[in-house]
Order: structure tokens, then C-alpha cells, then sequence
């Protein structure tokens, strides 16, 4: 089941088609071992478009020519449950990594949001106020929550690449 | 065990509990039960010390592999949800005249009026472990226990009902960096007609996409089962807890002003005060109504318009649309503008009109008093 959200989430990420990758046999034990499936690009080598960074409060960071969009994972939207209400924070707020920067609230509970980098908010996702649920249906294309400058690059080292965050998951559902 | 024994006890406990930054060096002390828990009674009365307490322990307090039981209630207070809207959910001007304070907490959820017949009990425990229903399960069980025939019953919104109809008690949470809370209401004998006079909307005509409350018809278990004493709840409360956590802990009565137990307390009570955070953190509205005028002396009656947008409290736009028979359109105009800016508040805004209402003199003075009168009326 993972799996197959690793998939949706690749393929819903990368608009153009990227040289395919073997897996190497050492990642993850989420092998598709009977189906073809689209490798991963590491961060540094693309482009044309940038990887996810994974915090281990479950928010994803990418970033692009400077600037990170930034939401929760998959994981997170469905620990969740339906979220109801987006509080974000004011563009031009400055943040300091792991700072709060809002909150979500779903049925189950107000849950805070922290900024996985250091920055200034230049973006939020102004959809989200009138659909809220957006962050459950789409939480890593529709679903974005802000957008932010980084003022601290070497800050995105500290933070998961996609098999380390499944790993982390794994860890924690265990 | 005398009242410092205890207390030295409780900081002791307090202090090994707070070993968030040295989490690696676990010593026995975490095995031992009676550190898996711990249920406290606050002392205070006060809704944002008792808010703040809960915020304090949410931050400080390491929560894996235990949980805290925290039993606490409020001389009459309106608490509104992290996302609500102050004006739609409830009666400002009445709660003024009443000297009513309103609380926002850090849970989701909706509004509840606290006063002195109203338990809350919150339920701190790591996210791991967060189970509203497990903790709503003590509450009912407590009470089919000390009263047998009583229908009492969690709903999936976790609500518990009496007798299939009547709220008892209502929930909220908070999911933090480590831990989370869960706390509800327990209505024992609170005062319903001041329940109901406040939890009424303050203005007309309010747009927005602030979480609203589900209203729901309410009962206090002293109207079902009239032996039920205060003290008899919560220690059955208590007792219950204990068993269904497994552990053995006595009730222990704090204070949450007291610094030295709970460092930086006291800046969370103020942050839980300030207008910033009870107003200023309300979701952006739009509100749009119609204005009555009428006056006296000659008799004249007319209708307004007012649009205004609210952010952050403040007021970002005001439009208003009177007719000239009425005002002339420099005046009404002026009226607008000088509310930008402004917290949306009928104070502010009647500082803010006052120089105008003095420039101008006679029958257009009055006519625009009572376009004022007319403009706080509907800010709450």
C-alpha cells in the first residue's frame, strides 16, 4: 500500500520524463517485484525537478530556483483524518526551522505545523481556505500549504530524502 | 503525608518528568509505576491560568509511556475553539454586561460556556497513545458505576450524550511537537440559561470559513441524578482513570500561577490574555448587513448597507452605503475610513467616530449620532 502511493506521488510530481534509475537492491524493502516501476532521481542530479525533503514532523520541503513549497505527507494527511480548517501564517513571516508556522485542524485535533527551514513565507496556498480538503486528496501537488525563501540551504541536509522518511515511518508504526 | 511533602513530591516528579533534553538517560525512576502517571486538580478558577497550565504541560512535560490526568474548572468563562470566530459563536455584549471573560484555546473544536457546575478533564498522553474514546471511556464508565441506570453514551464525535439526546460533555485536542492533549467538558450543574444567553452570535451578517460549533440541546447530570455530588465525581473520576490505565496515583491539588513549579507559566497566561491571540487570531471574515436609521425630530426612517472585511481583528475594508437624504456622502464616506485600521470593536470605533460626531452640529449631528449608534450596534 505504501508502495503504491510512492508511485502516485512520483508520477503526479515529475511532468517530464526523467532517465530511469535502477533501484538499487540496498533501498527500501518496498519492491514493485512484479511490475515495471519509474526509478527516483536523487536531489542533486535534476533540474528540471527538484526531490522531496521529509521533516520527521511529516511536512515535505521542495525546492526550486530558491524557493520551497512546502506541505504534509501522505502519512501525515491520513493520520490526520479530513481536515477542516487551514490556519497558515501571513506571507512575509519570518521563520526559523522548526518553528510553528500554523496549524491544521481535521476531526481528530488542532495539529501544529512546523517550518522544516529557515525563511521567509513569500506564498500561501489560498485555495485551501474555501477547500481545506485538498490537503487530504492532493497533499503533495494541490494540496500545498506555503511557499517560503531559504535563507539557510545547508538546513535542507538535515533533512529526510523520500527513502529515509519510509524508513522513519516504518520506525514509528512498528 | 503533609501539604510540602506532597508538594516537594509533585516537583520532584515534575522535574524528572521535564527530562525532555536528556531523554537518553532513562533511570529506573521511569519504570517505576507510579511515574506512568499522574492526575492533578488545579487550584485556580481562572480560565487562562488553567489554560496556560495546560499549554505549560503540553510543552514541558515528557509524555512517552505515561500520561497525566488534569481536573480543572472556571468561574463562568466562554471558551472558543483555535479557529472560531468570537463573533459569530457568541453574545460579546451580553458577556460584557456580565463580566463574562472569553478564552481562545489551543484545541480545535467548538464553544462551551465554563462556569463552576462544568468539569473539565484533559487527558495528556503521547501522540502515540492518544485515544479520545479510551478516554472517554473512563468518563462513562465513572458514571454508569456510580449511578447504574444512567444512559449515558460516547458518540463518533465524541460527544457523550444522556439519555440518547442531552450533551453531557463535549471534546477537543491538540496533536504537538511530542505529546498530545484531549480534554472535554462535563456538565455536573452548570447554569444553562446563562449557557444559552451566551453562546449566541454577537453580529449579523458574518461570512466566513472560521470553524462553527454544532449546536446541540444540553442537560447537567444533577438534574438526572440529583444525589450526585461534585466530590463524589471526580473521586469515581479519579479511581477510573487509574484503572484503566493501570496505575495508582492520588490526586494532587496545584497551582498553576506558581512559577517555580512551572517556569514561564505565567508568559503563557498572558499570551492567552492578550487580544492578539483571543481576536487577533480569528479567521478572516466579511461581514454585510443592513443598517435601520430612524429618527425623531423631523421623523425620517431609511435603510444602510455596511460591508466590511476583518482580518486578523482588524478592520481591512468598510463600505457603507446611506442614503443622502440622510448623511451627505462626504460624512458617510469619512465614517468608512476612519475604521480602517481599527480593531473591530464597538470601543474603537466610537473613539474613532467621536472627532467626526464633533465637527458637525444640529440635525445632521444627530442623524449621524444615529448612524453610529447604528454601526456599533452590529460590531458587537
Amino acid at each position: 500500500m505504501a508502495a503504491c502511493w510512492l508511485l502516485r506521488s512520483l508520477s503526479s510530481n515529475f511532468s517530464t520524463v526523467l532517465p530511469l534509475l535502477a533501484r538499487s537492491a540496498s533501498l527500501s524493502p518496498l519492491q514493485l517485484a512484479s511490475k515495471p516501476y519509474f526509478g527516483r532521481t536523487l536531489a542533486s542530479s535534476s533540474r528540471l525537478s527538484a526531490a522531496l525533503k521529509f521533516t520527521d514532523k511529516h511536512e515535505w520541503i521542495r525546492v526550486e530556483d530558491g524557493i520551497g513549497t512546502v506541505g504534509i505527507s501522505n502519512f501525515a494527511q491520513e493520520a490526520l483524518g479530513d481536515v477542516v480548517y487551514c490556519g497558515l501564517p501571513e506571507v512575509g513571516a519570518q521563520l526559523a526551522q522548526q518553528d510553528e508556522f500554523g496549524a491544521l485542524e481535521s476531526v481528530k485535533a488542532a495539529s501544529e505545523l512546523y517550518s522544516p527551514l529557515t525563511g521567509e513565507v513569500v506564498e500561501i496556498n489560498t485555495l485551501l481556505a474555501d477547500n481545506p480538503g485538498l490537503v487530504n486528496k492532493s497533499c503533495y501537488k494541490d494540496g500545498w500549504l506555503m511557499k517560503m525563501s531559504i535563507s539557510k540551504p545547508a538546513e535542507l541536509d538535515s533533512l529526510m530524502d523520500e527513502a529515509a522518511y519510509e524508513r522513519y515511518i516504518h520506525s514509528i508504526e512498528d | 503525608m503533609s501539604e510540602s511533602t506532597m508538594m516537594s513530591q509533585i516537583k520532584r516528579t515534575f522535574s524528572l518528568l521535564n527530562q525532555r533534553a536528556c531523554s537518553r538517560s532513562s533511570s529506573s525512576f521511569f519504570t517505576d509505576s507510579d511515574s506512568a502517571g499522574l492526575v492533578l486538580q488545579s487550584h485556580s478558577t481562572d480560565v487562562y491560568q488553567n489554560l496556560a497550565l495546560e499549554d505549560w504541560i503540553d510543552a514541558n512535560v515528557e509524555l512517552q509511556g505515561r500520561g497525566i490526568l488534569l481536573l480543572w474548572r472556571n468561574r463562568p468563562a466562554v471558551v472558543i475553539g483555535r479557529h472560531q470566530n468570537p463573533w459569530t459563536e457568541c453574545n460579546l455584549p451580553v458577556m460584557r454586561r456580565a463580566g463574562i471573560p472569553l478564552a481562545r484555546r489551543r484545541s480545535g473544536g467548538g464553544t462551551v460556556f465554563h462556569d463552576l457546575g462544568n468539569l473539565n478533564l484533559t487527558f495528556f498522553t503521547s501522540k502515540k497513545a492518544y485515544d479520545r474514546q479510551r478516554n472517554l471511556k473512563v468518563v462513562t464508565d465513572t458514571l454508569r458505576r456510580l449511578r447504574p441506570g444512567l444512559d449515558v453514551q460516547a458518540t463518533d464525535r465524541f460527544d457523550i450524550l444522556l439519555n440518547g439526546r442531552y450533551k453531557i460533555s463535549g471534546t477537543a485536542s491538540r496533536l504537538s511537537r511530542k505529546s498530545s492533549y484531549h480534554h472535554c467538558t462535563l456538565l455536573h450543574s452548570a447554569d444553562r440559561s446563562a449557557l444559552s444567553s451566551v453562546l449566541r452570535p454577537s453580529c449579523p451578517g458574518i461570512q466566513s470559513n472560521a470553524t462553527p460549533s454544532v449546536p446541540s440541546p444540553v442537560a447537567n447530570l444533577l438534574d438526572h441524578a440529583p444525589s450526585l455530588q461534585w466530590e463524589e465525581l471526580l473521586g469515581a473520576l479519579v479511581q477510573q482513570y487509574n484503572t484503566e490505565f493501570g496505575l495508582h496515583s492520588a490526586l494532587t491539588v496545584i497551582d498553576p500561577t506558581n512559577e517555580s513549579m512551572f517556569p514561564g507559566v505565567g508568559e503563557m497566561e498572558m499570551e492567552l490574555r492578550s487580544w492578539d491571540w483571543t481576536f487577533g487570531k480569528t479567521p478572516k471574515f466579511t461581514m454585510e448587513t443592513q443598517l435601520e436609521l430612524t429618527n425623531e425630530q423631523p421623523p425620517a426612517r431609511c435603510s444602510a448597507r455596511l460591508q466590511m472585511e476583518v482580518k486578523n481583528g482588524q478592520i481591512e475594508s468598510c463600505h457603507l452605503d446611506v442614503p443622502v437624504e440622510w448623511v451627505p456622502v462626504r460624512l458617510s464616506s469619512e465614517l468608512s475610513s476612519v475604521l480602517i485600521g481599527e480593531r473591530f470593536c464597538p470601543h474603537r470605533a466610537a473613539a474613532a467616530f467621536s472627532a467626526l460626531l464633533r465637527s458637525e452640529s444640529g440635525a445632521t449631528h444627530t442623524r449621524l449620532h444615529r448612524l453610529c449608534d447604528a454601526m456599533l450596534t452590529v460590531m458587537g
